[in-house]
């Protein structure tokens, strides 16, 4: 390209007429010329209207969400947004108005927001959490939720050990909240009669108190393992084998007294589920330890972010656990009289856990 | 993957006084965006607005359930089913928000904030969750055990009150000490907050008659970064200061350019004009070519 001799006319871009090269206008002040034109304005002008299209549809679905648009509109989204991405790209390389620049970074931005937003249908995202996400998640935590169950066996074991020789331990071992007037000095038929075989208090109080209460305080101990795997899992186990240990206290107190296998019946109604959802909120912990003390290919943020969902999912699913568990805890246990069907809907709701985790969503994506 | 800092993230640095942060995230399609990370104020004024729609909502809530149970049974039950809900709505709040908002809760979008991917891939679902299931152990169940316990006695220190005083202060504390301002939750759910200003397509300041011709040698002498103050200057709004400091940069600008005759005042505006026209056409041409020039230093030391 033949570049212009010193001084240059103003229009140093092309001039709207392009005159002959003999026709230039001589240099100097005050003199009457063609009229100035620049490439990045005129780049604007034809596209200006495609931006202010794009910023009315964005407009709107930040304000109604997606659906307030029409199928033309929705079907001009994309387009709008690639072409004001591909504006972006070429302003970048040609122009240096910076109104128009921050206005394109902007509208682009959030154009791309709207476009790539997360999945506005909770219908079909349930589905597809409870479907495929969760249960994947939980396979692909396979080992973790081995430790797991390791730490509240050893947990439980420890407490079984420690106060069957010497009952004193019981009341070191389970909080009072948690003892429930219970203690050494219960006697069998008091275990027997007001705890195991207590009637049922109805579905207010067994609902409304009992069930609320112990969903709060599970949830809340489940999600504090689950958040302690940041502390690269220790306080995770150390608190996993916690829980154990009043488990293993009570078991203890009822050995004595001769009640193990009615209690297990009592405990197991809801103890599978909730014991796997206090599992499944440990594995989610050391799932996160795992993946920042051992970031492999990726850096400790990059893994963390790529699991840490995984991790999520975990937890939520935990979290539903520990609800069904509240609801068996609070209406059936006490409504189910008899050891024997108390087993059997313990461990079945158990199996079904266990099924659940280990085949849905298989074959859902390759 | 990244590009080099644009010129106007620097102008905007300059004019702002670096208030913002910046990253840039790819999209799909391959170009990279320039996003401002959110300021710690902001996202504490979203945070509390968001407390008080909770607290409110909380309320309205539960007043008429208290009120219907209080009459007939013991306050035990309405206590235990408020902190059920309570929880409930806690947690929910702030993830059916962000899902149906597409990362904007109330107190976000108020303070126009939007929660995005670090990476710059579409925000799934579990990452929300991830990041709000994380509020629960940074903030909400430490605040409720530091309210719920009582005081040591004779003003001893406590080591359980200590500890989680400890902890708020690590969670608290997280945002301030990594470079993407992330608190715990961000960091799990591999998301970021950012600021996303609503911005105006103004008019093209170009000046289509010219009157003032300026030479090459003259239009050397600044960079783009100039060019792009001198623009923001001229689009604010003529009052007396923004005319006096016009009148400093004219001068400023005929001094260096050379300029023979001075100014007049009534010419100073269609001077300016002019000058911010043909140098951003230089400018914009030699950027063409492949000479871009950042600002006046540039193509002088090298």
């Amino acid at each position: 390209m033949k570049m212009p001799a010193v001084p240059l006319a103003p229009d140093m871009t092309m001039p709207a007429v392009a005159p002959a090269p003999d026709l230039m206008p001589p240099a100097g002040p005050a003199t009457a010329k063609p009229e100035l034109v620049l490439k990045s304005s005129e780049f604007r002008k034809g596209r200006a209207e495609g931006w202010r299209e794009l910023e009315g549809l964005i407009d709107r679905v930040e304000r109604r969400g997606v659906r307030a648009l029409s199928l033309d509109e929705l079907q001009r989204l994309p387009i709008l947004y690639r072409a004001a991405l591909s504006s972006l790209s070429v302003a970048r390389t040609i122009a240096l108005d910076r109104n128009l620049l921050l206005y394109l970074e902007g509208l682009s931005v959030r154009a791309f927001l709207a476009v790539y937003g997360p999945r506005a249908n909770p219908f079909e995202g349930l589905r597809s959490f409870f479907g495929h996400d969760l249960p994947a998640a939980v396979r692909s935590a396979r080992w973790h939720i081995l430790i797991a169950a390791l730490a509240m066996l050893v947990g439980t074991a420890a407490g079984f050990m420690l106060t069957v020789q010497d009952e004193a331990w019981f009341t070191s071992l389970v909080p009072s909240g948690l003892s429930g007037g219970r203690g050494p000095s219960a006697t069998h038929a008091e275990l027997y009669n007001h705890e195991i075989f207590a009637p049922w208090p109805g579905a207010v109080e067994s609902f409304g108190v009992f069930a609320a209460v112990l969903f709060n305080h599970n949830t809340l101990v489940g999600i504090l393992t689950f958040g302690l795997g940041m502390g690269a899992g220790i306080p995770t186990i150390m608190l996993t084998v916690y829980q154990g240990l009043p488990l293993g206290a009570f078991l203890a107190l009822h050995y004595n007294r001769d009640l193990t296998v009615d209690f297990l019946g009592w405990v197991s109604i809801h103890g599978t589920t909730e014991l796997g959802a206090l599992i499944l909120f440990a594995a989610g912990g050391l799932v996160i330890a795992e993946k920042m003390l051992f970031p492999g290919r990726y850096s400790r943020l990059e893994n963390l972010a790529i699991h840490g969902r995984l991790a999520a999912q975990m937890a939520v699913g935990a979290v539903v656990m520990l609800f069904a568990a509240a609801i068996l805890e609070g209406g059936l246990r006490q409504l189910v009289q008899s050891t024997p069907l108390r087993f059997t809907i313990g461990f079945g709701v158990g199996a079904l856990w266990l099924a659940y985790f280990c085949l849905a969503g298989r074959e859902a994506r390759r | 993957m990244t590009v080099p800092p644009l010129t106007h993230d620097r102008t905007s640095d300059f004019l702002e006084g670096g208030r913002h942060e910046r990253r840039q995230i790819m999209t799909p399609e391959g170009v990279p965006l320039s996003v401002e990370l959110a300021d710690y104020g902001e996202r504490m004024i979203a945070f509390v607005i968001d407390l008080v729609i909770w607290f409110l909502l909380m309320l309205a809530i539960l007043i008429p359930l208290v009120s219907a149970i209080g009459v007939g049974g013991g306050s035990l039950i309405a206590i235990s089913i408020a902190l059920f809900i309570a929880f409930l709505i806690r947690n929910l709040y702030f993830v059916a928000f962000e899902l149906a908002w597409r990362g904007a809760t109330p107190g976000k979008r108020l303070t126009g904030l939007r929660v995005i991917d670090r990476a710059g891939g579409p925000l799934v679902p579990s990452a929300i969750v991830a990041r709000n299931l994380t509020r629960e152990i940074e903030t909400f169940i430490p605040l409720g055990v530091l309210m719920t316990m009582q005081k040591g006695a004779g003003g001893t220190l406590d080591l359980a009150n200590l500890g989680i005083a400890v902890w708020m202060l690590f969670f608290a504390a997280l945002p301030f000490i990594n470079r993407d301002r992330m608190r715990g939750g961000d960091l799990l759910a591999g998301t970021l907050v950012i600021s996303l200003p609503k911005r105006v397509l103004l008019d093209d300041l170009v000046e289509r008659k010219a009157k003032f011709t300026f030479t090459e040698q003259q239009l050397q002498a600044y960079g783009a970064f100039e060019l792009q103050v001198l623009e923001e200057l001229l689009r604010r709004p003529v009052t007396v200061d923004s005319l006096r400091l016009l009148k400093e940069v004219c001068d400023k600008i005929c001094n260096k350019i050379g300029w023979p005759t001075p100014v007049e005042p009534a010419e100073m505006m269609p001077f300016l004009r002019e000058f911010y026209t043909a140098e951003r056409a230089f400018l914009e041409r030699e950027q063409l070519f492949g000479k871009a020039r950042a600002d006046k230093y540039a193509g002088k030391g090298a």
